[in-house]
Parts: C-alpha cells; structure tokens; sequence
C-alpha cells in the first residue's frame, strides 16, 4: 500500500503509529514537500488479515527484526517508533519466552531464547511448556543450550 | 496524477521483499530433499494418513531416505501413527529439528504440538471472523514448516494432504511446480468423483500426478488368508480413473489396531506386498521423469 499527495504528486511517508488499541493501529503519514499529515486507521479485522499473512508493516530494519518474535504484523513499524515491545507482544521486557505474556516457570538463557525463534510461532509456546516440562523433571535450574541439546537426546530428534 | 506504478517502493514495509525472503528461506531449507510427493485425495476417510506412513516405511526398506510433513493442520494423524505424540518440537542447530521416531523416520506434525483434546488455535484481534483469514493463516504455518525444519538429505519428503479438491491444489502452488502428487481414493463411485475433481483441479498446474492408489481394495482374513470384497462387486470398475492405478491395497485390520497405537510396522501380506508395489512404482516413474 502506498499513500501520494495528490496536491503535491508526491509519495507520503510515515510518520508516527498510535497504538494497537484493542487490534487497532493508526499509522500517520506525512507528504515530505507540503507537510500535510493523513492518518490510516485500521480496524481488527485489517490488523488480523495483514498478520495472517506472514509479513511485517513498517520501515524494512524494525520489521526483519519483529518477523521471528511477535504477532503483531506491526512490530516493526512501532518498533522503529519507540513503542514499547511489551506493547506488541514481544519476546522479552517481563514476557514469557513464547510471547504469549505467560510467565515461564524456569529463566533461559537469552541464547536458549533466541534458539526458540526457530519453532513457528504458532506453536512456539507447547514447544516451550515441553521443553520446561522436560527441564524441570531432570532437575535443571535454568533452560540453556546445553539443556536444548539434552532435550534433543532424550526425545531422539535430530 | 502519479499512479500505483509510479510510486517506487511500498512505503517502507518492502512486503515483496519480505515475501521472496520467506521462499529463499523454504527453497534453502528444501535443498537437500531430492523429491517432493504430496499424498492427496480430496476425499476424507479414504486411508490417505495411513497410507502416506506406510509409503515411507516402504521407500526406506527400497533403501530411500525419508521423513514426513502432516499438511493436515486441522485432523493431523501422523503424529499419533509415528508414536511422536507429546515430544515437543525443539530448536536445532540449523533451524528447527526434525522429530523421528524410534527407527528414524522424520515426522513433522502438528500433533506432536497440539494435544488431541484440543484444535489448532490461532491468535486474533478479530474473534468472530475466522473465515476471513484462517486458511492463508494456515498456509503461513505450514510455508514456516517447510522453511524452519532442518530436513538434511533427503530423498523423499511426503506431503500428507487434508481433504478438499480445493486444497490440493492449493497445496500444489504452496510447494511449487516440481512437486509430484499421489492420489488415493477407494472403491466406490462416491470417491471416484471426488478424487476425480482433484485430478482435474491438478490438470492446470505444471505439478505431475504419478498416479492413484485404490485403498481398502477388499479386506484382509487372517482366518481364510484371503481377500474379500469390502465394496461389493463391480465397485472397483466404478472407481477407475483416467490415469495409472499404482497399486490396490487391501483393508487389513492389524494395521488399524497397529496405527492407533503409534507402531506403524504392517505385518507381511498382501497389504504389505501392495504397499511395496505402490512404492517401486513411485521409485519407477520419478526416475522416469527426473
């Protein structure tokens, strides 16, 4: 989606997001010649159908930075304003490993973390409830790669 | 006024870019695997699930490594027939580890992550209407699937289809244009149409269909040690299609008990023998065409 000035001809570029509120997103985009600023406001069901699709909105850094971790398909646009991650449902900042905001019953490691962005997020957090299952029940304070990798012996994967 | 087209860029988000980005990544991940084979049908309840396992089972007795993706998000049996039921998905050293079971044959399947006591939920903002973007909700999953596992060298990955015309062509496009399909159906004209609707819903796609497999093709009696006839007579006629039949497995209720309970190993007759002959059919008519 691109947004032109008529007045000016001229692309519009983003300026600054508000929210989400309640699946919500405005984002405000300005025409870099004549400085007039225009707000898009997406519904839920916009929110939902964008995130559906596997791709960030915002400026291309923030939104390869939010592809492994969040579910909201604006992160990286609100990342790159200043919104906080907690905001979006990011990993870290107080949340559980599995993004969800459940708190994890064991700490990791930031390596073990950031391992866990290979596991589709949809399904990111049975992973971790089964990894933390399996930690606690041999008796593991913390989940690290060492603990991924005896993880990986126990169950006979790859 | 400027058009669309005009206007270089999208206005930061490069969605395109992010979108060829997630097929290197499916292409990188997909590599090492020699052939892709999704086993479909568009009919439920003909024995694809069942089949697909047994088909790998048969490939690595040919000496042919395998593994298994369960593209039924929503029904996914895999899981349970491979006994990989409760074994979390981990991360691996190269993107996501591929579950095997206890003789090595890779699984990946939903299952395995969502008990059976539940379904396949997916977060939204927009409870009420799932219609509206559940299935390209899915199709990320299952593209995040294929570009996540670490797969290694393959020589087979089988695809096990949902049900739905629809899907399998679908399914088709998702896992691009080298991709071969096997149909199952079983003997009765009701399947036949249906089986019969994927096979046309294929014949526009550059996808080659290496052939069907009659399922259920009579019943097994280990009493009488023979096969009878589970449809009626003349139901095998009604179910011809118009392409190579690769074999006709028989009903054996051993493998049904065997299946529920996560050992998947068939026990030797002619089911097993029909499963074994669909396989070198397959290894006959991919080295055909590749």
């Amino acid at each position: 989606m691109k947004f032109l000035c008529v007045s000016c001809d001229e692309q519009m570029k983003l300026k600054h997001a508000v929210g989400p509120d309640g699946g919500s997103v405005a984002v405000v985009y300005a025409c870099p010649r004549c400085s007039s600023e225009m707000a898009m406001m997406m519904n839920p069901h916009e929110t939902q159908v964008v995130g559906s699709l596997g791709v960030r909105i915002g400026p291309e850094a923030g939104a390869e930075a939010g592809t492994a971790t969040s579910k909201c398909p604006f992160t990286g646009m609100l990342t790159d304003l200043g919104v906080p991650a907690a905001a979006t449902g990011q990993v870290g900042g107080g949340q559980g490993v599995a993004g969800n905001g459940e708190s994890a019953s064991i700490p990791w490691t930031s390596e073990a973390r950031e391992r866990m962005a290979n596991i589709p997020d949809i399904v990111r957090t049975s992973a971790v409830a089964g990894i933390e299952k399996f930690a606690l029940d041999h008796g593991y304070e913390e989940v690290d790669a060492a603990v991924l990798e005896r993880a990986r012996t126990f169950f006979g994967i790859a | 006024m400027k058009t669309y087209f005009d206007v270089e860029g999208d206005g930061g988000s490069d969605v395109l870019g992010q979108v060829l980005r997630q097929r290197e990544r499916i292409a990188h991940a997909m590599a090492g695997i020699d052939h892709v084979v999704a086993i479909g049908s568009g009919k439920g309840g003909v024995g694809k699930s069942t089949l697909t396992m047994q088909l790998a089972l048969a490939l690595e007795r040919a000496k042919r490594r395998c593994a298994i993706l369960d593209a039924d998000l929503n029904g996914p049996c895999q899981a349970r027939l491979a006994g990989l039921e409760n074994v979390p998905l981990l991360p691996g050293d190269r993107g996501m580890a591929l579950p095997r079971t206890l003789r090595g044959l890779g699984v990946v399947s939903v299952g395995s992550m969502v008990p059976e006591a539940k379904h396949l939920e997916f977060e939204s903002v927009a409870e009420g209407d799932t219609h509206v973007w559940r299935a390209t909700r899915e199709f990320n999953l299952f593209q995040q699937l294929l570009g996540l596992v670490d797969w290694g060298r393959l020589d087979f990955l089988l695809v096990d289809l949902p049900p739905g015309a629809e899907r399998t062509l679908q399914y088709a496009e998702v896992l691009g244009p080298a991709a071969r399909f096997v149909l199952v159906t079983i003997p009765s004209a009701l399947a036949r149409g249906v089986v019969a609707r994927s096979a046309a819903a294929l014949e526009g796609t550059p996808n080659e269909v290496i052939g069907y497999i009659e399922n259920m093709s009579g019943y097994y009696c280990g009493t009488c040690d023979g096969v009878r006839s589970l449809f009626g007579e003349g139901a095998a006629e009604a179910a011809e299609l118009g392409f190579p039949c690769l074999a006709r497995v028989p009903f054996d209720p051993r493998l049904a008990s065997a299946s529920d309970a996560g050992e998947p190993d068939l026990p030797r007759g002619p089911a097993l023998r029909a499963i074994d002959e669909a396989a070198a059919q397959i290894l006959s008519r991919v080295a055909k065409t590749t």
